[in-house]
């Protein structure tokens, strides 16, 4: 199996400092997160532009191509509600280090964005969702089977739907989360990729308690066959225990110096 | 039903790495294939066979090997013959009269004869140490730099030298440094790890990770290079992505098929003939394994060795 794959979330424009810089073209704040994200050790960098919609194809293109040109190409997540914008940045993408991934589809509203994932060879996040939030793996593996049968109508490889199951609050929701476990291990029996905000979970936690309680859900998650997830990179101790895991589950090598990698 | 052919296709190399100089300069690696699995991509750079000669000159050595050197030979014409053998890709020279519990040589010694097998050949060049760890962190760095500017392969960077030599081999001298492990598949990355850590590019490591003779515990050699290349090719591990070199004569020299003598044991055959066989059926092994580069010393072996990687890639 492959290497467990990380998301960098820290590039949200609804962060202060990072939407302040995408108003006006500042490229130190956003330069300043990828790297640490990715000295963090993420794979992908999510972009999330917001709605972006005045300037969305404009503002992409520029991220896309500061961040790969700046970065060494790192492989990037498109995330806007602005299709056009993710079309324009996928335009300027370099794919030497792997594909863009749509962020995101669902089986709703959002359901063309697989449309646009197939027509432009990129890979695309599947909420297993339509109007709100499945109320039981039945629903949530009729909008994967939905979402799955679209892709591959129109050509996609099955492994470049990335399903997720939407993790849940844990304050709130904690008798369901090991539903959506479950919903993991049902993609893993069928070959497919997996991932997702595992953060959700601890919404509404203390800050202190949040990394233990996310390092605990993305080993049982990994355990269960999840495939990657969209993270905090600079969280040490989750970072820690997804490189650990992927040494039990044998998915790379073990050396004494295996954290630093 | 017709047979469909399906190649295994993976997203990651080997790395390239070249020794030598000019035109006789070999490249060891690039391959994005399990060993010899031409039928699934190509193979650019052919394993090569490297032939070892020792600052011990023909001590030990056979009757077909000092007939094929000539007795008295200088270490320039014990050189140029390894150099000039037929299937030899590069010259590997040991230094082997260092050990403090043998020899024990002083440096200036050894670094003379390394200047004279350098001066002597414009073949690509291997030196490796007396494999006393102390011994060895003094003599490789003087080693990489008497060679400056020749790019050759320093034997070896060990667990507890690493610094020393890689530093030296790697850093301060521009030559390419050899990883050592002994049959220790976690030890043979984490010293990929440490050797980058110190500034050592990936690129200028070769990975030496054991051997044994046939039938001598080799299985382990097997699984431990098999592991290797899985990890190199379907995971994309970099720090296993190093080609892999393999001492054989040492071993396949050393052990009993190899050593005892035709009047201990008649029944056996030719003593000579003996070890030779020992040493192809070694490096065979090694080469379908996942050796970039095997070290032999018998010209029977060298040619038969090089007219199998001919055939088969």
């Amino acid at each position: 199996m492959a290497k467990f794959i990380t998301i960098g979330e820290r590039i949200h424009c609804i962060s202060p400092s990072i939407n302040k810089a995408m108003a006006t073209r500042d490229p130190e704040p956003i330069l300043k997160r990828a790297k640490e994200q990715i000295a963090a050790g993420a794979t992908y960098l999510d972009v999330n532009i917001g709605p972006a919609e005045n300037d969305g194809e404009e503002l992409m293109k520029w991220a896309v191509q500061l961040i790969q040109s700046e970065c060494d190409n790192v492989p990037l997540a498109l995330d806007t509600a602005n299709k056009k914008a993710i079309e324009a940045g996928i335009s300027v993408y370099n794919r030497s280090k792997g594909k863009p991934i749509v962020n995101s589809a669902d089986a709703g509203g959002r359901i063309e964005n697989i449309d646009l994932a197939a027509a432009n060879d990129a890979i695309v996040i599947a909420l297993c969702s339509a109007e709100g939030i499945a109320a039981d793996n039945d629903e949530r593996m009729m909008h994967c089977q939905n979402m799955l049968e679209r892709g591959m109508m129109l050509g996609m490889e099955p492994t470049d739907l990335w399903f997720d199951p939407l993790f849940l609050v844990v304050k709130g929701m904690q008798d369901k989360q090991m539903q959506v476990l479950e919903a993991i291990k049902m993609f893993s029996d069928m070959g497919l990729n997996s991932t997702g905000g595992l953060s959700n979970n601890s919404n509404g936690m203390p800050k202190n308690i949040r990394p233990i309680m996310d390092s605990a859900l993305v080993a049982m998650a990994m355990m269960n066959g999840f495939t990657s997830a969209i993270v905090n990179p600079c969280d040490l101790r989750l970072m820690e225990t997804i490189k650990s895991c992927d040494i039990f589950l044998n998915n790379t090598l073990y050396a004494d110096s295996y954290l630093d990698l | 039903m017709p047979f469909n052919q399906k190649p295994q296709k993976f997203n990651a190399s080997i790395n390239t790495v070249e020794i030598g100089c000019g035109d006789k300069a070999i490249k060891l690696g690039g391959e994005s294939v399990f060993p010899f699995y031409t039928f699934d991509g190509p193979i650019d750079n052919a394993p090569k066979v490297g032939v070892e000669i020792s600052d011990m000159g023909l001590e030990g050595a056979t009757p077909e090997m000092l007939a094929y050197y000539g007795e008295g030979a200088s270490f320039a014409d014990m050189a140029k013959k390894a150099a000039a053998m037929e299937g030899a890709d590069f010259v590997c020279l040991k230094l082997e009269g260092g050990d403090p519990n043998g020899e024990d040589k002083p440096i200036e010694d050894l670094l003379a004869v390394v200047k004279e097998v350098g001066e002597a050949i414009d073949t690509p060049l291997v030196v490796e140490g007396c494999k006393n760890v102390e011994k060895d962190s003094e003599l490789l760095p003087k080693v990489a730099e008497a060679l400056q500017g020749k790019n050759v392969l320093i034997l070896s960077a060990r667990e507890e030298n690493y610094k020393a030599v890689g530093a030296a081999a790697g850093l301060a001298y521009s030559q390419k440094v050899g990883a050592e492990s002994a049959v220790d598949i976690n030890l043979a990355k984490q010293l990929n790890v440490v050797t980058t850590q110190l500034g050592v590019d990936a690129k200028s490591i070769v990975m030496n990770v054991g051997s044994a003779a046939v039938g001598y515990g080799y299985e382990y050699v097997v699984s431990t290079m098999d592991r290797i290349k899985g990890a190199a090719l379907s995971q994309d591990d970099a720090m296993l992505q190093m080609p892999i070199i393999t001492p054989v004569a040492d071993e396949a020299w050393s052990v009993k098929e190899a050593m005892a003598s035709e009047a201990d044991m008649p029944e056996w055959g030719s003593q000579e003939r003996r070890g030779v066989t020992m040493e192809i059926m070694t490096a065979a092994a090694s080469l379908a394994a996942g050796s970039n580069a095997v070290l032999l010393k018998h010209p029977q072996s060298v040619k038969t060795i090089a007219n199998m990687i001919k055939e088969l890639v």
